[in-house]
C-alpha cells in the first residue's frame, strides 16, 4: 500500500494549480458552486482557454488530441481543476466526457474523425437527447420514432431535460426503431443535426429560474443513416457504456472539497454572538463530520484509482460514488446555505449582498438536482442490491 | 497511489480467515459470552504459536517486524467472526507503550514474554469525569525516595480481568486536564494497594475498575522517561485506533453478508424479502458504508506506514466515521432480520452489540470529529 505521491506527482500537481491559478478569469471562478450553470458565452471562451493549453481531454490519448495523462496524473488534474473554483465544462461533460469515449469504442473512423476533433475545440456544442415526457428513470420506455425511408431515418416525437439543447449544434439520442419486441430492443443510437428542418426548441425554466435545459420536438425530421452509431437496434447497449461513464466521470470530487473550503472561509468571516461561527461548537462539528464524509469518499476514489492502475476495472460498484457523492454534496451545500444565517433566505441580490451569499443559495437549490439526474439515487440503490449485492429481482 | 496489498498480507489474511472458521464460531462465542473472561485462554496460546502477537514488533524482541497492512488484514478477519480475543489490547496497547515508550531492558524483558503469550497486558488511562480524554488524569505519583507512590481510579481497563500487567497514566505536575506532566507506569496485577473490580462489556468482552491506593512503584517500572508519557501514549492510541476501525470493517463487512442472505432466503407475502425495494435499499446503503468506512481505514492504515504528516487525522477521520458507520449498518441489519434480529438465537445481534462498544471504545465519533477539527486548525 502507498498513499503519498512521489515527487514527479507533486511537481505536476503544483504546475496544474498554478495554471489554474493564474488562468481562470476572475469573472468565471467560483460561479459554479452545487453545479450550478455558467453562462454560454464565458463558458465557451474557457473551453477555449483550456483546449490552446491542451488540457481539454485530460483523458484521452495524445492521438485523439488528449492530454495523454497516466491515471494517476488524471487524477491529480481532475482534482486541481475542480478544486480551483474554476468552472466546470458543460461543453464537455455530454461530448468528450460521454459521446467521445463512446465513438471511440463503437463508432467507425469517419464518425470518430468528423465528431472528435470540433467537440475538443469547442466548435460543436453537444446536447443529449435520452429522456422523455414519459420515459425518465424508466428509460427503454422511449417512444421517439424513427422510421427507414431510404438513405434516411424520418423522426417524429419529443425528447426533454435536453441540457443545453438552445446552445447545442448537435444531439445524440435514443430513438425507437422497432416497436414489436420488448422494449429494451428496437432502440437505436442517433447523431443528429439540430439545425435540421422539422425540430423545435423550447427552453425549460428550472428552480434555479434559469434554464439549463429544454424540450426538442421531432416533427418529420430526416437524419441520414450514416449518423447511427453502432447498428440498428443497439442503442439500449451504447446507452448502458455510456451512462457507465456518466457515473465515473460526473463526479467532481475536488469541487466538493472545495464547496468544505468555502464553507470553512463563509463561517471564520460570518459571526455569531461576537465570534467567528466556525467557533460554534455545533457549527464546527457539523463541518468536521461533512470532512470526514468527504474524506471517505475522496480516499474510496484513490482505491479506484489504484484498482484502475493494477487492471482491474471498477464494475457496477462505482454507483455508490454517484448515489453518495450527490447525496453529500446536498449535504455540503446545506451547511453552506446555513453558514449564511438570515442571508441564506436571499435570492439574486447581486449589488447589495457578497457573491458568497449569492453562490450559497444557488449552489443549495441547484444541488436539489444532482440526485436525480444520471440515474436517480433510488435507481442506483436498485443498481446496487440487484447487481453488486445480487438480491434476488423476483 | 497503491491500496493494493501484497501476496504476504494476503496469505495472513488467509490464516487468520481460517483460524476464525476453525477455532471459531457464533455458538463459541454465546458461550464465552457468559463467561466472566469472555475469551479462551486455548485459543489465546494457539494465536500465539501462529506467530501473531509479535507480528510488527521488531525481530530482535522476538516479532515479525512487518507492517500495519497486516495489522489491518488480521483484525479485518477478527471483525468478520467477531473473535473476542483480546489482541487490540494486549498488541497495540499494552505492549506497544513499551515498545514505543520503554527503555532498552524493559522492551527486552516484556516484549519477548508478550510475543510468546504468556505475558498479558493493556492499558489504564480512563477516569471518572474525563470521558474520552487521554489528558485527563486525577490519578497521581509522589515521590518518596526511591519510588513513587500512586493513588486514583482508572475506569474501563480494556481486558483488565486477566492483564498480569497495566500500564497506568499518572500526573507527576500540573493540573487534571494538562497533557504535560503525565507519567506512565508499569503496576502488576495483585501488588499492594490495587483493587481490581470485574466490568462486563455489552459485546461480552472484560474489562476492570482499577483503584490505586498508595501503591508503591520504583522509579525503574516508569515506561520510558518522567513526565514524557503524553506523547507516548497518543502515538499509540493512534495505532490502536486504526486497528479497532480495521476490525469495524470486518464487522461491517460480515454484518452486510449475512445480512443480504437473509434478504435472499427468508419469504414473505410468497416471494424473497430480498425483492422488495424498502429492504434493498437499506442493504444498499448498508455497503455503502462500509465501503467509504474501508476506503478511510486503509488511508488511515498507509498513513501509519507512510508516516505521513497527517496521520493522526486520518486515524481520527477513520473513527469518526467507522463509529458511526458500523453501528448504523448493525441497526439497519437487526431491523431487517425482524423479530429474529432481536433475539439471541440469530447470530447478527452480536454485531450490534460489538457496533455499540466498538463506537465507543478509543473515543466515539463526536470526540474524533472535534479532535480532527482541532488538528485541521478550526
Amino acid at each position: 500500500m502507498k498513499v503519498s505521491y512521489s515527487s514527479d506527482e507533486e511537481k505536476f500537481r503544483e504546475e496544474v494549480r498554478e495554471w489554474f491559478r493564474v488562468n481562470t478569469p476572475p469573472e468565471v471562478k467560483d460561479q459554479t458552486l452545487g453545479g450550478s450553470s455558467l453562462n454560454h458565452d464565458p463558458m465557451i471562451k474557457w473551453h477555449k482557454t483550456l483546449y490552446e493549453k491542451g488540457w481539454v481531454a485530460p483523458e484521452f490519448p495524445k492521438e485523439f488530441g488528449g492530454a495523454g495523462f497516466s491515471d494517476t496524473e488524471q487524477f491529480i488534474f481532475n482534482y486541481e481543476y475542480s478544486h480551483s473554483g474554476a468552472p466546470r465544462l458543460k461543453t464537455k461533460l455530454v461530448s468528450l466526457g460521454m459521446l467521445a469515449p463512446l465513438l471511440l469504442q463503437f463508432g467507425t473512423k469517419e464518425q470518430q474523425e468528423r465528431f472528435i476533433p470540433d467537440m475538443l475545440a469547442g466548435k460543436t456544442i453537444w446536447c443529449q437527447g435520452f429522456s422523455e415526457p414519459n420515459a425518465g428513470s424508466d428509460l427503454a420506455s422511449l417512444k421517439l420514432k424513427a422510421v427507414s425511408d431510404g438513405d434516411d431515418f424520418v423522426l417524429n416525437g419529443q425528447k426533454t431535460w435536453t441540457s443545453m439543447a438552445d446552445h447545442a449544434d448537435w444531439v445524440f439520442m435514443l430513438v425507437r426503431t422497432d416497436s414489436s419486441g420488448r422494449k429494451q430492443q428496437g432502440i437505436s443510437f442517433l447523431l443528429v443535426d439540430l439545425t435540421s428542418p422539422g425540430i423545435t426548441i423550447r427552453p425549460i425554466e428550472a428552480l434555479t429560474d434559469y434554464a439549463p435545459f429544454c424540450e426538442v420536438f421531432f416533427d418529420d425530421v430526416r437524419v441520414p443513416k450514416e449518423n447511427l452509431v453502432g447498428k440498428e437496434g443497439e442503442g439500449w447497449k451504447l446507452a448502458g457504456a455510456l451512462l457507465q461513464h456518466e457515473r465515473l466521470n460526473a463526479f467532481p470530487i475536488g469541487e466538493l472539497i472545495y464547496s468544505i473550503d468555502t464553507i470553512r472561509k463563509n463561517a471564520e468571516k460570518n459571526r455569531y454572538r461576537g465570534k467567528p461561527l466556525i467557533e460554534d461548537p455545533g457549527f464546527r462539528k457539523k463541518l468536521a463530520a461533512l470532512e470526514v464524509d468527504c474524506n471517505s469518499l475522496l480516499y474510496t476514489f484513490l482505491r479506484i484509482l489504484s484498482q484502475l492502475s493494477v487492471g482491474s476495472a471498477p464494475g457496477p460498484e462505482a454507483s455508490f460514488l454517484k448515489v453518495y457523492g450527490s447525496e453529500l454534496y446536498q449535504r455540503v451545500m446545506d451547511l453552506n446555505i446555513e453558514a449564511m444565517g438570515p442571508c441564506g433566505q436571499s435570492w439574486y441580490n447581486l449589488e447589495a449582498l457578497d457573491n458568497s451569499v449569492h453562490q450559497a443559495t444557488m449552489g443549495w437549490v441547484n444541488s436539489r438536482s444532482l440526485t436525480i439526474w444520471g440515474g436517480s439515487s433510488e435507481i442506483q440503490r436498485t443498481i446496487i442490491a440487484t447487481q453488486v449485492l445480487k438480491l434476488p429481482r423476483k | 497511489m497503491d491500496f493494493e496489498l501484497t501476496s504476504e498480507h494476503l496469505s495472513l489474511k488467509e490464516s487468520a480467515a481460517s483460524f476464525v472458521k476453525k477455532d471459531h464460531s457464533f455458538d463459541r462465542l454465546r458461550d464465552l459470552y457468559k463467561d466472566p473472561l469472555g475469551y479462551s485462554k486455548e485459543a489465546w496460546k494457539k494465536m500465539a504459536e501462529l506467530g501473531w502477537m509479535g507480528l510488527i514488533y521488531p525481530e530482535e524482541y522476538g516479532g515479525l517486524g512487518l507492517d500495519f497492512g497486516f495489522v489491518m488484514v488480521l483484525l479485518e478477519e477478527f471483525g468478520k467472526g467477531l473473535l473476542p480475543e483480546p489482541w487490540i489490547s494486549n498488541i497495540l496497547l499494552g505492549g506497544n507503550l513499551i515498545l514505543a515508550g520503554g527503555t532498552e531492558p524493559q522492551k527486552q524483558e516484556i516484549l519477548p514474554e508478550i510475543v510468546s503469550g504468556d505475558l498479558m497486558i493493556t492499558a489504564a488511562y480512563l477516569e471518572d469525569d474525563g470521558r474520552y480524554d487521554t489528558n485527563f488524569c486525577a490519578t497521581s505519583a509522589k515521590r518518596q525516595g526511591d519510588a513513587f507512590t500512586i493513588s486514583g481510579k482508572k475506569i474501563f481497563v480494556l481486558d483488565g480481568l486477566s492483564a498480569d500487567r497495566f500500564i497506568v497514566t499518572t500526573r507527576t505536575s500540573g493540573s487534571v486536564a494538562d497533557t504535560d506532566g503525565i507519567t506512565l507506569f508499569m503496576i502488576s496485577q495483585g501488588a499492594d494497594g490495587v483493587k481490581m473490580t470485574p466490568l462486563k462489556t455489552m459485546d461480552g468482552r472484560n474489562a476492570c475498575t482499577l483503584e490505586l491506593a498508595d501503591v508503591s512503584a520504583p522509579e525503574t517500572d516508569i515506561i520510558g522517561e518522567l513526565e514524557q508519557g503524553h506523547p507516548v501514549l497518543s502515538g499509540v492510541m493512534d495505532q490502536a485506533t486504526a486497528g479497532l476501525c480495521a476490525e469495524m470493517v470486518g464487522g461491517m463487512q460480515a454484518a452486510l453478508d449475512i445480512t443480504v442472505n437473509y434478504l435472499t432466503e427468508r419469504v414473505q407475502f410468497g416471494k424473497p424479502i430480498g425483492t422488495l425495494q424498502t429492504p434493498q435499499h437499506k442493504a444498499a446503503d448498508m455497503f455503502i458504508q462500509k465501503e467509504l468506512s474501508a476506503s478511510s481505514v486503509y488511508y488511515a492504515i498507509a498513513s501509519i506506514d507512510e508516516k505521513t504528516v497527517d496521520m493522526a487525522s486520518a486515524i481520527s477521520s477513520a473513527k469518526a466515521k467507522c463509529s458511526s458507520a458500523y453501528v448504523q449498518i448493525a441497526k439497519a441489519a437487526v431491523q431487517l432480520f425482524g423479530g429474529m434480529g432481536f433475539s439471541n438465537e440469530a447470530d447478527i445481534g452480536y454485531f450490534l452489540k460489538r457496533a455499540k462498544v466498538a463506537e465507543i471504545l478509543f473515543g466515539d465519533a463526536d470526540y474524533h470529529l472535534d479532535r480532527y477539527a482541532r488538528l485541521n486548525g478550526y
